[in-house]
């Protein structure tokens, strides 16, 4: 399926009675490429995300649609590796198989391959309870992975990590999702700037698009990047002024 | 180990028994000492093991059915909100009415034999398991229900691989609360009426007024209800394999 | 003994009882434990406490109910009430226990015990019994009568099907979930049958082979048998008996005066028409040959293992 670009036009979103979170808002992820949703806390970065995989809670008023249409399958990965403890590792990287009933030898594998790719050889009978944290945001990678969806929906996938951990992981996720239109959620601005070909920062309430960054180097980028060290300063600055209002 | 600490107790528990009865000189037709309830236990060993044989099937056979019941009830509130509702307020009911006031009317419909006794063992165990299985797995964790939705994951699939084995801990210390409390049920249907059992042995030694034949059934009684505990408990940290200190065996 | 030291007697014995079941109140109070809910066969109990017989003997009585029936006995030989009221059969049994019960007077001089069938059933006599179920409720003693009464048609417990249906006795014959029942008062179940428009059959247990004996006695503890109470009680019950012989309809309104009104039921006025010619009208008199010879048949059948010496187990108090 090839990946699609995603509009989202005049869209309303209200809780409560007088507040919306969203008013009329348009916004464009490219296709095929990694998109980075760099806001405050609480501005809507993650309902947004959610409104894209799809989910019916909410009560809204405009579009969402994908061209080309992909009749809404998206995979998601999120903070939470979300790894089922009672079973082991490529059990829970075959969970879109087991749950959709298709498990058949080639989607073992390619478990498998993916799992040897992602360096966790070996681990494959572990339960999550035996993995460290790095290894388990890598199992949660893979198993997003394993949908083989054209639209990835990520929301904060390494802000539970350490420092170093999470740079190896966010080098990997680049690796594995070239050519999938990737929505990447996150407050990080050093993630954003090291992962993103497009950054939309959202702020305000009601929410809106304050400023879309565009860059010469593909990702991922090294942390001395000039698309890196040229942003930093200015979109932390940016952000920082957002959460005072 | 498990095994040493228990010995303690009981040999604790024992000791302190003795000084109880030497040191208030209470009769022995009210409360008789170890060593004559001991004495009791080998006389009457055969006679015993008979009437434990019966309270033993009353107990597992009800632990049993009620468990199926209880967690019959919890999937079928799961799956069918309409359900839920109705029966909801019929398991609370359930619950307020003592059991022992509902014994004889067991007694009425099921007869003087097991059934009766085994119908008042379901009636104490369903419950809990109920409960603690449907409290299972409506806390089931909702960002895991998002990730099977946007997986595309049918109803049944969620609740086979993800709600209910998410509710196991859940359902399995209701399960303990239920083997706990098994036994209870099943003494008290032999207590309204039947002619074998534990239960109907300890009324038979009291109106004899053989104390020490009544306190030697209760003993028995006592020792295999730790037993059947003790293995349930086993039982289900080996289900149960992934929270593994749940039980009070480690 | 004059008055204020009998007073002092009775203050101290109430100090003593405070710590005794919840029923029994600080105080002098001679507490005597029924066997059972208030019913017609404690017929002369009631009628003395109401025409204050014991008041006026300077003793101040309570009768009091027991929750569970199996306690009474154990109360009086722990020390925790005067009087219990007890049955011969199971007396004799406590005593070979060990508990330190002696009989002191009779309340029903006859047994009351039977076996129940329905008269409109196919049993007509003993023999008919075989392959039958038989109810009972936990007595310890049942079994026993049973035997004996089967033993004189050349049958045995083998013979028949034995279940325990509590105190469900008429319940289980006229459902028909038991074709007889033992335990059965013939003062009781009875009139509870020709109530409920099923009339029963009985066989009494003295006229199949059992012995005759005293159904509802009163024991005291062993300790206390110098205490003149003991006689005093005795003295005002033997004026109840003979009053209630004498007067039976105006016993009858005293028994269902007061906190009794709900007593005044159908079947409690068959009950009380049927108990009036089995109580005992020398309450205090003793028999010695009729417990010893009860004690042998229990040594018999196995369920005493030895006979006592008779006073320490029944005494005629003076």
């Amino acid at each position: 399926m090839t990946a699609p670009a995603i509009t989202i036009s005049r869209l309303t979103l209200r809780f409560g009675p007088d507040q919306k979170l969203f008013d009329e808002l348009d916004l464009t992820i490219e296709a095929g490429m990694t998109t980075c949703i760099l806001g405050p806390s609480g501005c809507g970065k993650s309902t947004l995300l959610r409104l894209l995989s799809g989910s019916t809670e909410f009560d809204l008023a405009g579009a969402i649609s994908f061209v080309p249409d992909t009749a809404g399958k998206a995979a998601w990965m999120g903070q939470d590796d979300l790894l089922l403890p009672w079973m082991n590792l490529i059990d829970n990287v075959m969970l879109g198989a087991r749950l959709r009933g298709e498990i058949t030898d080639d989607i073992r594998r390619r478990a498998g391959d993916l799992i040897a790719k992602a360096r966790l050889s070996g681990w494959e009978e572990s339960l999550p309870a035996t993995l460290s944290g790095g290894m388990r945001q890598r199992a949660a990678l893979l198993r997003t992975l394993m949908e083989n969806r054209p639209v990835l929906l990520m929301d904060e996938p390494f802000s539970s990590l350490d420092a170093l951990t999470r740079v190896k992981l966010q080098d990997l996720a680049a690796s594995m999702t070239t050519g999938k239109t990737g929505v990447l959620v996150t407050h990080d601005v050093m993630e954003a700037l090291r992962l993103a070909h497009r950054i939309i920062i959202l702020g305000g309430s009601p929410a809106r698009v304050l400023k879309t960054l565009c860059f010469a180097t593909p990702p991922p980028r090294e942390p001395d990047n000039p698309d890196v060290v040229g942003n930093y300063g200015s979109l932390l600055n940016l952000l920082l002024q957002e959460d005072r209002r | 180990m498990i095994g040493l600490r228990l010995l303690i107790l009981a040999a604790g528990f024992i000791a302190g028994w003795q000084v109880l009865v030497s040191a208030t000189g209470v009769p022995p037709y009210i409360l008789p000492g170890p060593l004559p309830v001991l004495a009791a236990i080998v006389e009457h060993a055969p006679t015993l093991l008979k009437h434990l044989q019966v309270t033993l099937i009353e107990i597992i056979v009800g632990l049993l059915l009620g468990g199926l019941f209880g967690t019959a009830c919890a999937l079928s509130m799961i799956v069918s909100p309409l359900l839920k509702r109705w029966m909801q307020p019929v398991l609370v009911i359930s619950q307020a009415i003592p059991v022992f006031a509902l014994a004889p009317i067991l007694v009425l419909w099921f007869g003087y034999g097991m059934a009766s006794k085994i119908a008042m063992a379901v009636l104490i165990i369903f419950f809990p398991v109920a409960a603690s299985f449907y409290q299972g797995m409506r806390r089931t964790h909702p960002d895991l229900l998002e990730l099977a939705r946007i997986m595309d994951a049918g109803r049944f699939a969620t609740l086979r691989h993800i709600i209910i084995p998410s509710a196991l801990p859940a359902f399995a210390s209701g399960l303990r609360v239920a083997t706990a409390v098994a036994p209870i049920g099943a003494i008290v249907g032999e207590w309204v009426g039947s002619s074998a059992g534990l239960g109907y042995y300890m009324l038979h030694a009291n109106a004899r007024m053989q104390i020490d034949v009544m306190f030697a059934a209760l003993a028995i009684l006592a020792v295999t209800s730790l037993i059947l505990y003790f293995s349930i408990d086993y039982l289900l940290d080996k289900i149960i394999y992934w929270e593994p200190t749940q039980g009070i065996g480690t | 003994m004059n008055k204020s030291t009998r007073f002092m007697q009775a203050f101290i014995f109430g100090l003593a009882l405070l710590s005794a079941a919840p029923a029994v109140q600080a105080g002098e109070k001679f507490t005597v434990l029924l066997d059972w809910f208030v019913n017609p066969d404690h017929a002369p109990l009631f009628v003395a406490l109401e025409k204050g017989f014991f008041k006026e003997r300077g003793l101040d009585v309570e009768l009091i109910a027991p929750s569970n029936p199996n306690d009474p006995p154990k109360l009086v030989a722990a020390g925790k009430a005067d009087l219990a009221v007890s049955y011969q059969p199971q007396h004799h049994m406590h005593v070979d226990e060990g508990l330190p019960l002696v009989r002191v007077a009779t309340l029903v001089a006859t047994p009351l015990n039977s076996l129940v069938v329905l008269a409109d059933g196919d049993i007509k006599d003993i023999g008919d019994l075989k392959g039958k179920s038989i109810g009972y409720s936990v007595g310890g003693f049942e079994e026993i009568l049973l035997k004996v009464m089967l033993e004189k048609e050349g049958l045995g417990l083998d013979d028949v099907k034995l279940i325990n249906v509590n105190f469900s006795l008429s319940p289980s014959l006229i459902s028909g979930r038991a074709d007889a029942v033992i335990g059965a008062f013939r003062n009781f179940e009875l009139n509870q049958m020709d109530i409920e428009k099923k009339p029963g059959h009985a066989f009494f247990v003295e006229e199949y082979g059992v012995p005759a004996y005293d159904e509802l006695i009163l024991v005291a503890n062993r300790k206390n048998l110098d205490d003149k109470n003991l006689r005093t009680f005795i003295d005002g019950l033997e004026a109840g008996v003979q009053f209630l012989v004498n007067h039976p309809e105006e016993s009858w309104k005293l028994f269902i005066s007061g906190k009794r009104k709900d007593l005044d039921d159908e079947l409690n006025r068959r009950a009380w028409r049927d108990t009036l010619t089995r109580f005992a009208l020398r309450p205090g008199a003793l028999d010695n040959s009729r417990y010893r010879r009860f004690a042998a048949f229990l040594k018999g059948q196995g369920i005493i293992t030895h006979i006592p010496a008779l006073d320490t187990c029944a005494v005629e108090l003076d």
